[in-house]
């Protein structure tokens, strides 16, 4: 502060592309281009934001006070803005042909940004992302990095119908649940990923506050969001607070060691930035995670099911959240097996998973599989109504603390 | 300079305009051109302090075309010709193979609605905060603590113009508060956000009472119970299983549809006391507006009679796929979307509803939902629902305890059925299907283990 100025924090810049394609609809495309000038008057942050990344709506933003601060020039911003890759909306159509009856939307989604603050610039590149939803009621979608070459796989394995004879597990079934293909990667998200995000622990809302340093599980895996996965959909190069993107470790061997902030809770939290993402240019930057990844362990997939004696085996998730006033996560299983004597039987109908957020983490088996694994069907996280775009990748996890709801 | 609403009313018809002589000059036969402008302000106190103010000016316009054969849309932000060549090139450019998706000129039109409040003056938002805060402390003898207070007003103006000459203009005012209150330790922080229908007659008082009485049940002990019980759903409980069964509300293919198999021998989805409607011509309602996202006018379709299904909600495009006579049901969330079917505002009517202070006393052993912790699921195929929540229980009308997580499932049309009465207390709640208003219900007769 200088006198009664405000501080100039950063201004924002972003352009969104998004094409969508779907059977017997026109090929929408939407642009949008915005600004946003975030400012601070003592403990009081404001942000002003436009349509337009025009120097006239900059000049707009930035003269909103009597005080103007100058800003670095941007080279490069009057671009033709952002266009989908050659030959993407043919390719589209061609899914969208294979998909029965009408059933899946898809698009592509790109967004360019850069964050000017007054030592600088620092340009925001992120992958572009294929998203898929199919049959949304049921909420059937697949996010992934655009040519990843697992795409036309996990497509094939979307259309793929669910099968005819299923069994439901009763309710309140507890036995040890073998988190396959994934799958834990959705679940480490919301125990671990939301719940070490700096605006819940900064405000005392967060079930891991306090537990610093201490093992949150046996099991002696290593959780770390890395942003600079490039084949997730998760990954950036700089957050949207013009931070260069870093690996943050969660979890070192089963012990929690780091927090998710942008630059406002990493100063409240005494830890480093790296996290503060923008749903878009509308919205202020808030700790969010990017790429949970999960290393490995010595088993195979096979002789953790095989180590199993009666429970179930889960293949793909339909959505996970977590309540952090209940301190409760839920986990939505689409598909899956019963384990009997360490074999898969009977496919499992579509249930609910559920258990408190530190009786699971305690729960998870030391015995970790080798197969770290993409999960290609969640990664649209939804956060106070903010969606965003994240990956994750884990190997097979056994879990006992779950519960049939 | 930024743009507001009331300086850049030019542009936003000068956009037509050009976008209308761009598409006049195009191999397009037909064409809808929607621009859109809005200014929002969102105020944030935190224990009573203004912590964070964001203002965000948002203009853009979307294009459908139909050229006799193919049909196009595209959108960009901004009023600027560039923005607008590049839409109107963009929807020809990606047209496919279609049916014309715009409804006849003959169907479109508008109702008249009632003329909108204005734009509170600033530093009501603050004022709002402190007269809340002060109403929370005086219903609680300051046991309710208030955290956060999000409070959002936003003046929006959008033109629908069409090739033949139709032209629908529509400006708003809309307000809404997001209160977040901690009573006690144990019950965590109780979220409510309120559809503020005219902030002039904004009353902090009945606000509080909404916000701080259900969550200061949870001062009880924690008691555990089970067997048949009759079940009392607060209206945000009932909003979201209602926002659950909504996809039955919308028209779609016969092959694929549940609802037929969810329907009891005499055809009903739900009791008697269940009456469903997609109101868009209420002015008390969060989405007012002189017609739907595509330019028919604004009216209240019947989803649920008594319990039996009657209409079912479509764009003009899903109406004709699905055989259904367009009733105005698309929305369009914004310049950046093509209309498509949906809810504006999905209601319980309450007409006949009773105060739900009867509704909790017409039952000697109950269990009252107070809040969902956890989504509340319904499957529709499978005629399954799950709800985890947070409830209290009744015994003779006076309350005997708190379980903070309760689980309830079984089988969905069997519940819908056993409704027995709805109350008067209509609340609006934001769900994945869009606002969903919903008052207390009382359900008999449900197994429940907690």
């Amino acid at each position: 502060m200088r006198g009664n100025h405000p501080r100039f924090e950063d201004l924002f810049l972003e352009r969104r592309l998004e094409i969508r394609v779907a059977e017997g609809e026109a090929t929408a495309s939407c642009r949008v281009d915005g600004a946003a000038v975030r400012w601070r008057f003592g403990s009081r942050s404001v942000m002003h934001a436009a349509a337009g990344v025009s120097d006239r709506v900059i000049e707009g933003l930035l003269s909103r006070y009597s005080y103007r601060p100058s800003v670095p020039a941007v080279s490069g911003r009057d671009g033709a803005g952002l266009e989908p890759p050659e030959g993407w909306t043919a390719w589209a159509r061609g899914v969208a042909a294979g998909f029965p009856g009408r059933s899946a939307t898809i698009r592509y989604l790109q967004r360019q940004a850069v964050v000017i603050r007054r030592e600088g610039w620092q340009p925001v590149n992120a992958p572009g992302l294929v998203r898929i939803e199919h049959d949304p009621r049921r909420g059937r979608a697949l996010l992934a990095v655009w040519r990843r070459p697992e795409l036309g796989d996990w497509i094939r394995r979307l259309i793929e119908p669910p099968p005819r004879r299923t069994w439901s597990p009763p309710p309140g079934l507890k036995g040890p649940i073998v988190l396959t293909d994934g799958t834990a990667g959705p679940l480490l998200h919301e125990l671990v990923g939301h719940l070490a995000e700096g605006d819940l622990v900064a405000a005392g809302r967060s079930p891991l506050i306090g537990l610093g340093g201490a093992a949150l599980t046996e099991a002696a895996i290593d959780v770390i969001d890395d942003p600079g996965r490039f084949d997730l959909p998760g990954a950036f190069d700089a957050d949207d607070e013009g931070v260069t993107a870093q690996p943050i470790p969660l979890l070192r061997s089963g012990r929690l060691c780091g927090l998710l902030c942008d630059r406002e809770t990493a100063r409240l939290c005494e830890t480093r930035p790296g996290r503060g993402r923008r749903a878009d240019w509308r919205s202020p930057p808030v700790p969010r995670l990017s790429n949970l990844v999960v290393t490995g362990g010595n088993h195979t997939a096979d002789d953790l099911v095989s180590g199993v004696d009666a429970g179930l085996v889960v293949t793909r998730l339909a959505g996970a959240s977590v309540d952090p006033v209940s301190s409760r996560a839920v986990l939505r299983v689409e598909r899956g097996f019963e384990i009997r004597k360490g074999r898969r039987r009977r496919p499992l109908s579509r249930c609910e998973l559920t258990g408190g957020v530190t009786e699971i983490l305690a729960g998870i088996d030391p015995a970790v599989g080798n197969d770290p694994t993409t999960d290609w069907r969640l990664g649209w996280c939804v956060k106070d109504g903010m969606p965003l775009a994240t990956g994750s990748e884990a190997p097979t996890l056994i879990v006992r603390n779950l519960e049939v709801l | 300079m930024a743009t507001r609403p009331d300086e850049t009313h030019d542009s936003r018809d000068a956009a037509v305009v050009v976008a209308g002589s761009l598409l006049a000059d195009s191999s397009a036969r037909r064409w809808e051109i929607f621009a859109k402008q809005s200014i929002t302000r969102q105020t944030e106190l935190v224990r009573g302090k203004l912590d964070r103010t964001l203002e965000v000016a948002e203009c853009g316009v979307g294009v459908r075309t139909f050229d006799g054969l193919r049909a196009g849309f595209a959108s960009a932000s901004g009023f600027g010709r560039p923005a607008v060549e590049r839409t109107v090139r963009a929807a020809l450019a990606g047209a496919v193979e279609a049916d014309d998706p715009m409804p006849p000129a003959r169907l479109i039109g508008s109702v008249n609605v009632a003329p909108g409040p204005n734009m509170p003056a600033r530093g009501w938002a603050q004022h709002i905060g402190n007269e809340l805060e002060l109403a929370l402390a005086s219903l609680s003898d300051g046991r309710i603590g208030l955290e956060r207070l999000i409070i959002q007003e936003g003046r929006y103006c959008w033109v629908l113009a069409t090739g033949e000459g139709c032209v629908i203009d529509h400006q708003r005012v809309a307000a809404s508060i997001l209160v977040e209150i901690r009573v006690g330790e144990r019950s965590g922080l109780w979220r409510e956000w309120l559809h503020v229908a005219d902030p002039e007659t904004f009353d902090p008082a009945a606000a509080a009472a909404r916000v701080g009485n259900r969550a200061l049940l949870t001062e009880h002990d924690i008691t555990s119970d089970h067997g048949l019980h009759d079940l009392i759903l607060h209206p945000e409980v009932s909003a979201h299983l209602f926002a659950g069964i909504a996809p039955l509300f919308l028209a779609r293919d016969e092959a694929t549809d549940p609802l037929p198999r969810l329907l009891d021998p005499q055809g009903l989805l739900a009791a008697y006391a269940v009456t469903v409607v997609d109101d868009r011509a209420d002015a008390s309602a969060p989405v007012v507006g002189p017609c739907d996202g595509e330019g028919l006018p604004a009216r209240r379709t019947l989803l649920l009679d008594e319990g039996a299904p009657r209409h079912r909600v479509a764009s003009f495009a899903d109406a004709r796929r699905f055989d259904e006579t367009p009733r105005g049901g698309a929305v369009r969330l914004s310049y950046r979307d093509c209309p498509t079917s949906g809810f504006a505002n999905l209601m319980i009517v309450t007409d006949d509803g009773s105060p739900a202070t009867e509704l909790l006393a017409a039952s000697r052993r109950a269990l009252y939902l107070l809040r969902p912790v956890g989504p509340v699921v319904c499957d529709l195929e499978a005629d399954r629902y799950s709800i985890i929540a947070s409830g209290v229980w009744l015994k003779q009308q006076r309350v005997c305890g708190w379980h903070p997580v309760v689980e309830l499932s079984g089988g969905l049309g069997a519940m819908l059925r056993r409704i027995e009465a709805v109350g008067t207390d209509l609340g609006w709640y934001q769900t994945a299907v869009g606002f969903v208003g919903a008052p207390s219900l009382l359900i008999r007769r449900q197994p429940v283990v907690g």
